[in-house]
């Protein structure tokens, strides 16, 4: 039989299930593991992740979206391959998104969406996040159950997303639909990563309007602030570049949040007494909620592309080979976290995982995810008095039946049936 | 490109080279220095990159924004010349800029 650490991460739909233990396979031949015969070395020491994750010098994040089995675009060159990323930065899948970008281009774009997530514009959300989620909840819990995925998290962070913007109402059914028909991103199928970044494509068309009307008259929302934007040297971006970002913003924070959601309330149903403890007490909330980002945030991983030879954890990295930094990894590492695999609300500096990332790139869109994430567990927890798992569809405790997005990125459930007990 | 002088908590003063359009922060950061753990990535919404600017440099820095004051209030180590590094943006006015980076709560 095949050894665990010996499969193949990037096509393999056995990991999927569970693929900590895949991790733990790898972190049993060291914090930076060269994968055998190939040109990836895998992270999953946390302060070896950290490394690479400030490490902006020597690290490219072209690969973060095709990751990092990717083939080159090129053959490298020379000591210091900056010149050929940026010359075949179209060649890389999703070269141009923000997640993806280096250098000056990177800080330029990033310092646009700087002011989009502070704590005031937030709070001047939330009423209508609350709004609706209890609807949402409600509406649940009043047909006896439901999936907690397709009903409530897609629709859920989709809307709050549009909100947050300032897309038009009548567009958002739309925008929905689009996002429904489109692939999760890092799918293990190659054939269909091309196709992952399609709904962008299609709602760049939409953002391209809105953003024309508010160059001409702001309406006081994230689009407006967008189309007023100055780079810091005052130079104005272009319209093209105002749309990519939009819609990356639209695209990168739907998903994620609604797989997080899945994967917080599945702890919330099996964890024995949890359901209990968090409804007697909120203020819990927040930190359990970091808690499941430590043990099952929804991005498992990233990739960086060495562009000098380097090194990480003492472990020479050579130039044109590529970094898989796991998260997951990272944040059950024992040498950071004391009983790594085990449940713990209330972990001292438990905000440090790197669930987010960290550095240049951490998730600009983390404090919004907190915010709705603790909102519809929140509204769940008020409106039942037992939420569980269906078991006509996901097994019995103890033998669950659960699948998880063909994704080597993401970390989320497919469908999750819950069946909820009102409050009386 | 100007130069801020960075203070850590062991008391080791940094000279840096920041380039404008780019923050404090980002200078720290990059820098690779010790005790700023700038979780949020910039974005005013935690408060780990706190520092105290030094105080003939306060108005250089600018004004602060409410939500940053916030944020601040949050700390223990808050003083009157508390600032989050990530929204002091680097200008050529900045040259000699000295800040210490705050402990951690």
């Amino acid at each position: 039989m095949q050894d665990l650490a010996d499969r193949d991460y990037f096509t393999d739909h056995s990991i999927l299930l569970d693929p900590y233990a895949y991790f733990e396979a790898l972190r049993e031949k060291g914090p930076v593991y060269r994968l055998p015969g190939r040109d990836i070395f895998v992270v999953t020491g946390f302060a070896e992740a950290l490394e690479v994750l400030n490490n902006t010098v020597d690290f490219s994040s072209a690969v973060s979206t095709g990751g990092a089995a990717m083939p080159l675009p090129f053959t490298p060159e020379g000591d210091d391959l900056t010149g050929q990323i940026e010359a075949h930065r179209a060649q890389f899948l999703g070269g141009d998104l923000l997640v993806a970008r280096d250098d000056k281009p990177h800080t330029n774009s990033r310092a646009l969406l700087s002011r989009l997530f502070t704590p005031s514009r937030l709070k001047a959300n939330e009423e209508y996040m609350t709004g609706l989620a209890g609807k949402l909840a409600a509406d649940a819990v009043a047909n006896g159950g439901c999936d907690l995925i397709k009903d409530i998290n897609v629709p859920f962070a989709t809307l709050v997303v549009a909100d947050l913007l300032g897309v038009p109402p009548d567009d958002r059914d739309h925008f929905m639909k689009v996002i429904a028909e489109g692939v999760p991103p890092g799918s293990l199928d190659e054939q269909e990563r091309t196709g992952q970044n399609q709904p962008l494509v299609v709602m760049a068309g939409f953002f391209v309007n809105y953003l024309m009307e508010r160059m001409q008259a702001p309406r006081g929302d994230v689009l407006s602030e967008l189309a007023a934007a100055s780079y810091p040297d005052g130079t104005k971006p272009d319209i093209a570049e105002l749309v990519r970002l939009s819609t990356f913003l639209f695209g990168a924070g739907q998903d994620t949040t609604a797989k997080l959601l899945g994967n917080a309330m599945r702890f919330i149903v099996e964890q024995p007494g949890l359901q209990d403890r968090l409804r007697a007490d909120s203020s819990l909330l927040p930190d359990f909620i970091e808690e499941v980002l430590r043990l099952e945030g929804s991005t498992k991983m990233t990739s960086r592309l060495a562009r000098k030879t380097t090194k990480v954890g003492g472990v020479e990295i050579p130039i044109g080979t590529k970094v898989m930094i796991s998260f997951a990894a990272a944040n059950r590492d024992p040498r950071r976290f004391e009983n790594p695999q085990e449940f713990i609300i209330g972990r001292p500096k438990i905000k440090e995982h790197v669930a987010f990332g960290r550095g240049a790139h951490v998730c600009i869109g983390a404090p919004l995810a907190r915010v709705e994430t603790r909102i519809v567990l929140e509204k769940f927890l008020q409106k039942t008095s037992y939420i569980d798992l269906d078991e006509t569809v996901h097994g019995p405790r103890g033998a669950r039946r659960l699948a998880y997005e063909p994704s080597f990125i993401i970390r989320g459930l497919e469908e999750l049936r819950l069946k909820l007990t009102p409050r009386h | 490109m100007p130069q801020i002088f960075v203070t850590t908590a062991k008391g080791e003063t940094h000279t840096l080279n920041a380039e404008p359009g780019t923050t404090v922060m980002m200078a720290i950061r990059d820098a690779g220095l010790e005790g700023l753990l700038a979780l949020c990535g910039g974005v005013c919404s935690c408060a780990t990159c706190h520092v105290h600017v030094d105080p003939g440099w306060m108005a250089a820095a600018g004004e602060m924004s409410e939500d940053e004051s916030e944020l601040l209030d949050g700390s223990m180590r808050r003083n009157e010349h508390s600032r989050l590094g990530c929204q002091i943006l680097i200008t050529s006015k900045l040259d000699g800029l000295r800040v210490t980076i705050a402990d951690e709560d």
